[in-house]
């Protein structure tokens, strides 16, 4: 009877349960501790490259061809349809555009649906990677339009994971690219610098392949390519 | 030949000594699958929760923090080096020097004594305090130039989700001055379990 009454597992189950749970709890305090995180420092900067520009909205990302997007345009502004700063199609992945004085042209994205998905990045052979394969770093750098419209659920902007995850690709291939937030108020414009001083697009991220995060070295490559770029 | 007692009372003993750890066993590694299995799963359905610091700087280059989040800004100035570039300066300098980082402190004290979470101190970007922002900037780093002394300011926009509105109107407003010109300018995107924690980045 004594045998069977005696307190000897009980005491090493939980014994051995609370010695767990403290390990995980001081784990968890450990790491806790690590995630303070500084910003990298990414400068917009004066450059000779010439920007090719992408949208980035609901985890995709669109390559802007600048050709077919200006010359579809030119061709709604002389039909007349563009007239009054109307939306007009541009026959180019679902985008819709607006002319104005002051802005340019602006692209309004509603449907993405056949947009790229960024994770196709990862895949050798795709339509995003192909677009990005094809930037030259000695003449062309990367310009995103980012949407920070927020997914029902998200923490993140609707753009965001999708364009840091391609500005960290064109890192590799020592592509530099810059970035600017836009959303449905305040959409994606290209416009000459002559209509405004708000049309600069200038890179800010380096193209620093294996510099890495580290944020010295980012700015002493920053620093560099200012410099070139002077 | 044993007797039939001796045969017994060695059958008893063993039964006694009889030791079974399987029940203790199973216990135990139940508890800890179960106490794996929540850790595994915490981890991944909780959102990475990470502190941005107060303080940012690389070499001489000292970030001017600006989040701009859907209900306005919070600037978060440098402090930590000025009296180092005061102490170099002459006195009618020195008291501009002062000025700035005074103003600055009174801000950095507004913050730290927001009650409640720290992003929850955001307010609307204000014209002339922009434009002030951007000209102490721009003297600061024009009386390091004259000292020839190794500091400069810059900066640095943290954009959280749906916070793009407020950004622009900085924008648009540093467009107002040629101060800003002079300036160096960084943005990076930031998602909303990005908190500011002014306390580690002090005590750096």
């Amino acid at each position: 009877m004594k045998n069977l009454i005696s307190l000897d597992s009980l005491t090493d189950i939980v014994s051995n349960s609370v010695g767990i749970l403290i390990i995980f709890a001081v784990i968890n305090l450990i790491h806790d501790d690590s995630k303070t995180y500084q910003l990298e420092i990414p400068l917009e900067h004066d450059t000779d490259l010439s920007p090719v520009f992408f949208i980035s909205k609901n985890d995709r990302i669109l390559a802007l061809n600048t050709d077919t997007l200006f010359a579809n345009a030119t061709l709604q502004a002389t039909s007349n349809a563009a007239a009054n700063k109307r939306l007009f199609s541009l026959d180019y992945f679902g985008l819709l555009g607006k002319i104005d004085d002051k802005k340019g042209i602006s692209f309004f994205a509603r449907d993405t649906s056949e947009w790229p998905e960024f994770k196709e990045i990862e895949k050798r052979s795709s339509t995003l990677r192909d677009s990005l394969d094809k930037l030259d770093p000695a003449k062309q750098f990367a310009y995103f339009f980012v949407y920070d419209n927020t997914e029902d659920g998200s923490s993140s902007g609707s753009g965001f994971e999708a364009f840091r995850e391609t500005r960290e690709y064109l890192k590799s291939r020592f592509i530099k690219s810059g970035w600017q937030p836009v959303n449905s108020e305040s959409p994606a414009n290209i416009c000459s610098r002559s209509i405004s001083r708000r049309c600069v697009y200038q890179p800010s991220y380096l193209g620093g392949g294996k510099s890495g995060s580290n944020p010295n070295n980012s700015l002493n490559n920053e620093n560099k390519s200012d410099n070139k770029a002077q | 030949m044993m007797s039939r007692a001796t045969r017994y009372a060695r059958y008893q003993k063993d039964d006694r000594l009889e030791i079974s750890l399987f029940p203790f066993l199973s216990i135990f590694l139940c508890v800890m699958g179960v106490l794996s299995f929540i850790n595994v799963l915490s981890s991944f359905s909780a959102p990475q929760k990470i502190e941005l610091t107060a303080q940012l700087e690389t070499g001489y280059k000292i970030a001017y923090q600006i989040f701009s989040l859907p209900d306005g800004i919070i600037s978060v100035p440098p402090t930590k080096n000025l009296r180092k570039l005061q102490a170099v300066l002459d006195d009618a300098d020195k008291e501009i020097v002062d000025v700035i980082i005074q103003q600055r402190e009174q801000k950095i004290a507004r913050l730290e004594n927001h009650s409640g979470s720290i992003m929850d101190a955001a307010i609307e970007p204000d014209i002339d305090d922009v434009l002030d922002t951007v000209h102490d900037i721009r003297t600061l780093n024009e009386l390091a130039l004259k000292a020839n002394y190794l500091y400069e300011e810059f900066i640095l926009f943290g954009i959280y989700p749906n916070g793009s509105q407020a950004y622009q109107k900085i924008r648009d407003v540093m467009l107002l001055t040629q101060d800003s010109a002079a300036i160096s300018v960084g943005l990076e995107p930031l998602d909303s379990n990005w908190t500011l924690n002014l306390q580690k980045g002090r005590s750096k």
